[in-house]
């Protein structure tokens, strides 16, 4: 199903992908980010399928201790896949032979982007929940913690990814498109919000620079999914 | 029903409906594969396919949708067992009804590179196996659907094709916005599916009947005239939940309007049952469907860019290592990233196709221009002109196209027009034939027209439409033959008037040996084009000759309103043109180092401009030594401390690379070796990854520092990097991945470098990589980004 192209890219959380959060742009690099938001959301198509199935309809035992933690209390859990599409792709992979500056930029703009879409997403999900009497919890993705990527290949089958939103899961269970992404929401009839994968099952916990910074990638002040293995890349740069 | 009757059209044939729902409501339990119910519910499944029948339905659908090597992969079935168990239950339900039954095949579940990893080749070996096994289980017909890559799309037409003489329908899904997921246009899919032989072209599924109309008509627009088109639509749009509200009545009303517009054959996807059928057998029985009035029109094609060549089409001709150094040593080295750069660059200027030719002495021309094909098409979607007369190269270019390409060249010898022209055919291209033969190029207008007529006369009895046909009246030297220039463009008048088809000719030729070779090309294009070329094969990065191409657009009433001209030109303001005489050098401003200051401050036009300032005066290695560098050092260790960012650093490798290009030109001119010297370097994404921009940045950085990087791309398999290093003998080589799931083939290509027993040193980089996890993998460095991986190179190779 299609979804809207976010009227804007959120320019601050873009700069902090790129480890620029302090940075003030001089003219000409504000052009080049004027550019490279133009280029994303003249690219992008997002795209997103989803479902909701009771918890003991999906084989997520011995996926990790930290989904099940995510999910408890949960009776029902929603599947979200979502893409920003190929021709997204196409134009990262064209302005990285061009110029290298403008595509970091770009890359960083499209991660957010399909942040912020997912982001648009979940709350008509909690709205229309919360009509109900029903709570959500937050986005928890394979890859996350404990929970091994493997996770991606039985989630894009259930919501059918591949028909209903051209995104597919690669043999090394990597989601294609490029800028991809999969979630896990749990639904309670209680308030509930899940539990975020912490940094104790994190392989890079020791080289983070988040919390180098005393920080962590998901506290309010970085909330960015950059360090943990999700599937919004920025590269290794 | 005979299969003729649909191609007769003499009335609507019927397609079935939906099959996935019909087998839910009719026991499927939820975690069980649709694809075994012949195996595990064949009763009711022959039980649907009979109510299809029964309800009208002239062409069933096996249930194999999905029935391939990998949705099957841990059923425990084969793919010939579930196929024959399939087919025979269709086959029974359509016995008592005389109904026709079609092997039914949808997307692998995999993407197919570059979007995805999956190799074109195993796409089609899939769809090859799926195809024998239906042939065998006896269907009639072979139904490709529910598409949205038309790449996948031709593996699986190629495999039918081969694999089969049963007739091939095919089907794609578009959006709302009139394109695939991949963003595929309902006229690139029409040409180049009919251009591969479909015997039947249609659109199913995504949409209901009054969201697909404009796209059916499109559909019926394109496709040639003795093809018929169909349309399969979902009962309306799909609720959130996945249910459909368009009842059975309402689906036919709303398919009525099919039955005007050329479409000759209905039926439904998701959300329709038998009871839907039964609407449309109502509806249209006793009709006759519309006659099909398909537009002719000359069309090169790649999934996104349908490019009609009505008025003038500029191909853009430097991917042609004829006397282009840089690229001769880019092919020897398989380098793909500088004709991919090439290509890119020339699209900004304004190309709208491109040439590409991989005639090098002394390189495997198939196996090269396969590659860069391949390459190509993943970094540009516009149309590729295969530029060869080796039918090995052009047939295996034709294979992996993705679109409708034109291939450069035949000629009037009988025997070059034997070999070649089968191949267009068969793969759907356009041809450009050359007015010369075996005793050489007609000095007169005459001589050249009368090869052109052999060729046309011959390309059309070979099958190929006459709008696919462009013909190459050949551009002379001028300065050799003064009278050529008049010869050529008579002659490409009269095959424009006469025959009928499309000119195109290569216009740079007419300067060689002469001096200010713009002047001559400019004029000469502007003459051709008023004599009517089509495709005007140049260099697209020369400004005038682009303005003379918009120009003539503007006064022809080609562009609309001046629309494009003022949109390329409303910002620019024209320089008196600087003529500088070589005999009187200007004196170079020295104030400073404007090329350090240009690197420094990430400016990419001056930073060019410092650069060919400076090598008018120094070594290129010393313009590299004293300014290049010192001016990445200077911003790449504020960036270590912070005090400069990622966005600034990479604005002045932007505006270095800009500079390096004028030092490799400079270099290439004085035809030294072809590098700054600084040492060899091999990087590569493994294999299974398609996250590379980390390693992008890695390999402009380090070039420039002056490093010859051999970028191998990504999803690189090990073996790749390991020939890549003996052939180089680099003895530095970045391997990166992003993910924990293609470390493992991070490892195995160190382990397969080590068992080579090269002697390199390998570094690893990337999101999930720390310098713990680098060594338990057998990697002799880590980098955490762009400028640690470059002072490491400084550390190893000086």
């Amino acid at each position: 199903m299609q979804r809207p192209v976010p009227a804007a890219v959120d320019r601050a959380t873009a700069l902090r992908y790129l480890g620029a959060s302090g940075w003030q742009p001089d003219a000409a690099s504000v052009n080049l980010l004027d550019r490279a938001e133009k280029l994303v959301r003249g690219a992008a198509t997002p795209r997103a399928v989803w479902r909701t199935l009771p918890v003991e309809a999906l084989p997520l035992q011995g996926r990790g201790g930290d989904l099940q933690r995510h999910l408890q209390g949960c009776r029902e859990v929603t599947l979200l896949a979502a893409t920003l599409g190929s021709q997204l792709d196409a134009l990262l992979r064209r302005l990285e032979l061009s110029d290298i500056a403008l595509a970091a930029i770009a890359d960083a703009m499209a991660s957010v982007l399909l942040e912020q879409v997912c982001d648009a997403w979940e709350e008509e999900l909690r709205t229309g929940l919360a009509e109900q009497g029903r709570f959500l919890t937050g986005r928890f993705a394979p890859g996350y913690g404990d929970c091994p990527l493997e996770l991606n290949d039985t989630l894009c089958q259930a919501v059918d990814s591949v028909r209903g939103c051209g995104l597919a899961v690669t043999p090394q269970h990597l989601l294609t498109p490029r800028k991809s992404t999969t979630a896990l929401l749990g639904v309670a009839d209680h308030p509930v919000t899940g539990a975020k994968a912490g940094c104790t099952t994190c392989h890079l916990r020791k080289t983070c620079a988040y919390r180098k910074r005393g920080t962590t990638c998901f506290s309010n002040a970085e909330p960015a999914d950059r360090g943990r293995e999700n599937c919004a890349d920025s590269g290794s740069i | 029903m005979q299969i003729q009757e649909v191609f007769d059209r003499r009335r609507f044939v019927l397609l079935d409906g939906g099959m996935g729902t019909q087998l839910q409501q009719r026991g499927l339990q939820p975690g069980q594969k649709p694809e075994l119910a012949a195996l595990e519910m064949p009763d009711v499944l022959t039980a649907i396919h009979a109510d299809y029948a029964a309800a009208g339905a002239d062409i069933l659908l096996a249930n194999t949708f999905g029935a391939n090597t990998r949705k099957l992969a841990d059923t425990g079935y084969l793919v010939e067992q579930v196929v024959a168990a399939s087919v025979a239950c269709a086959k029974r339900a359509a016995a008592a009804k005389e109904a026709l039954v079609g092997l039914d095949i949808g997307p692998l579940g995999e993407l197919l590179a570059p979007a995805g990893t999956l190799p074109f080749g195993e796409a089609y070996d899939a769809f090859a196996e799926i195809i024998r096994a239906g042939v065998t289980a006896g269907a009639d017909l072979i139904f490709l659907e529910t598409m949205t890559d038309l790449y996948e799309l031709k593996a699986a037409m190629l495999a039918a094709k081969e694999h089969s003489t049963l007739p091939v329908f095919v089907s794609m899904s578009f959006e709302s916005r009139g394109r695939t997921f991949t963003g595929c246009s309902v006229e690139s899919y029409g040409v180049t599916a009919a251009g591969l032989g479909a015997d039947a072209i249609g659109i199913n599924c995504s949409l209901g009947p009054a969201e697909i109309l404009p796209f059916a008509q499109r559909l019926c627009r394109t496709v040639p005239a003795g093809v018929p088109v169909f349309v399969k639509p979902n009962a309306g749009l799909p609720n959130p939940d996945g249910s459909y509200n368009m009842d059975a009545k309402e689906f036919a009303r709303e398919m009525q309007a099919y039955a005007a517009i050329g479409v000759s054959m209905v039926g439904g996807c998701c959300g329709t049952t038998p009871e839907y059928i039964a609407g449309l057998r109502e509806s249209f029985a006793g009709r006759v469907p519309a006659r099909k009035i398909p537009i002719s029109r000359s069309c090169l094609c790649t999934p996104v860019r349908f490019v009609e060549v009505n008025g003038i089409t500029v191909v853009g001709e430097r991917i042609n290592p004829t006397g282009k150094k840089r690229l001769q040593q880019a092919l020897r080295d398989g380098d793909s990233a500088y004709p991919c750069t090439q290509a890119v660059a020339q699209a900004e200027a304004g190309a709208e196709v491109l040439d590409v030719n991989a005639g090098l002495p002394g390189i495997d021309e198939a196996a090269t221009l396969e590659r860069l094909v391949t390459e190509l098409q993943a970094v540009t979607d516009l149309p590729l002109q295969l530029d060869s007369s080796n039918p090995q190269a052009l047939a295996r270019a034709l294979r992996v196209y993705n679109g409708k390409p034109i291939v450069n060249s035949v000629n009037g010898e009988q025997k070059t027009l034997d070999a070649i022209l089968p191949l267009c055919r068969k793969y759907g291209a356009a041809v450009v034939g050359l007015t010369m033969d075996e005793k050489g190029i007609p000095t007169s207008a005459e001589g050249r027209f009368a090869i052109a007529k052999r060729i046309v006369d011959a390309a059309c009895a070979a099958g190929i439409p006459r709008e696919d046909i462009y013909i190459d009246c050949l551009t002379l030297t001028a300065s050799a033959q003064q009278e050529g220039a008049a010869q050529t463009l008579a002659a490409l008048a009269r095959c424009k008037q006469e025959l009928g088809v499309r000119t195109v000719l290569g216009v740079s030729n007419i300067s060689f040996g002469l001096p200010c070779r713009g002047y001559l090309n400019t004029t000469f294009l502007t003459m051709a084009m008023a004599a009517g070329l089509n495709l005007a094969i140049m260099n697209p990065n020369t400004p005038e000759m682009m303005a003379a191409v918009r120009a003539y657009r503007v006064l022809t009433a080609q562009d609309k309103q001046s629309a494009d001209y003022v949109a390329a030109y409303a910002d620019v303001q024209i320089q008196a043109a600087q003529i500088t005489r070589s005999t009187a050098p200007e004196e170079q401003e020295k104030n400073g180092d404007p090329l350090f200051e240009a690197v420094r401050r990430g400016l990419k036009a001056e930073a060019h401009a410092a650069a060919e300032a400076a090598l008018a005066e120094k070594d290129p290695l010393d313009v590299v030594n004293a300014s290049l560098i010192p001016a990445l050092d200077l911003v790449g260790d504020g960036f270590e401390k912070g005090t400069i960012f990622l966005p600034q650093l990479l604005q002045a490798a932007t505006a270095a690379q800009a500079a390096f290009e004028a030092v490799k030109a400079k270099i290439a001119d004085g035809g030294q070796a072809q590098s700054a010297g600084k040492g060899k370097i091999v990087v590569a994404t493994v294999k299974g990854d398609v996250h590379d921009i980390g390693k992008n940045i890695v390999r402009v950085i380090l070039e420039n520092y002056g490093y010859d990087v051999l970028d191998l791309g990504r999803d690189v398999p090990p073996e790749r990097v390991v020939e890549a290093v003996r052939t180089t003998g680099a003895r530095l080589v970045g391997l990166s991945a992003l993910m924990t799931t293609t470390v493992p083939n991070m490892k195995a290509t160190i382990d397969a470098l080590h068992a080579a027993g090269l002697d390199c040193k390998v570094w690893v980089g990337g999101a999930v990589l720390t310098p713990d996890f680098a060594k338990e993998i057998g990697a002799d460095f880590y980098c955490k980004d762009a400028k640690a991986s470059a002072d490491l190179a400084k550390r190893i190779l000086g």
